[in-house]
């Protein structure tokens, strides 16, 4: 997994470029986790559009950010999963409380 | 184009890509389409998941046994482990049930999504010990 970010005004750019599912939730989780952590923007927008899979393992992470970024006061969203990426994340109902953005 | 495949692997992080890739080339011969085989690679990740964190608790000397079939146009899959087997099979397969802990942070759907992703999904236990998840799905644009 290749994690790459950028800030554009107050909004965190953050790229997931791979595959999440177990063995590479660990590492995903803590580089995030170190990003939120310096994190001082009011929004998050995690950039699916090179994740090339992702099974339920990586709901778990997304919750597990949303917990750490909604106790700062900030919001995530998802911007452009692959079609497959997008029926795990519909079926968790997850865009409830992450909007999904093109 | 009947066929069959028998796979054993370690309980080691990291072989979820090489079981769901196995399975996915193996049912390639039907030709699915992109969706048909992400669904497919997704059920066998989950199923494969589930046996390391939950059947060996992530101790990497559990084995797994993967066997698939192709019969007509239809992939039948078993995903078997000699783990500690699951107490309530009915409770297990609720959506967001999940036996671990908030801190490990497990959505509690793996059961949902190969159930959703697949036509259709057993989870009984396999013989005296541990558990084997037998899966099917049509490829509707296979030929036979």
């Amino acid at each position: 997994m290749k994690i790459i970010h950028k800030t554009v005004g107050t909004t965190l750019y953050i790229g997931l470029c791979g595959e999440l599912d177990e063995s590479t939730s660990g590492q995903t989780r803590a580089a995030l986790d170190k990003l939120i952590e310096d994190f001082s923007s009011n929004k998050l927008v995690l950039d699916m559009s090179d994740l090339k899979f992702m099974d339920s393992t990586g709901v778990g992470v997304l919750l597990g950010r949303y917990k750490k970024l909604k106790a700062k006061g900030a919001s995530l969203l998802i911007a452009s999963p692959s079609p497959t990426v997008d029926k795990i994340l519909t079926l968790s109902g997850i865009y409830d409380i992450m909007p999904k953005i093109v | 184009m009947d066929n069959f495949m028998n796979l054993t692997i370690s309980a080691k992080s990291g072989n979820e890509a090489f079981a769901r890739s196995v399975v996915a080339a193996f049912t390639a011969p039907l030709n699915p389409t992109v969706d048909e085989i992400n669904d497919i690679k997704t059920a066998v990740s989950e199923a494969v998941t589930n046996c390391i964190v939950h059947a060996y608790g992530r101790d990497e000397s559990g084995i797994i046994g993967i066997d698939a079939k192709i019969q007509g146009n239809t992939v039948h899959i078993a995903i078997s482990d000699k783990g500690v087997g699951i107490k309530d099979i009915m409770q297990a397969r609720q959506p967001f049930f999940t036996t671990k802990s908030e801190d490990e942070e497990r959505s509690g759907l793996g059961f949902t999504v190969m159930e959703t992703f697949m036509d259709s999904l057993i989870v009984e236990p396999n013989g005296e010990q541990g558990v084997v998840v037998t899966m099917t799905k049509a490829i509707n644009h296979a030929e036979d």
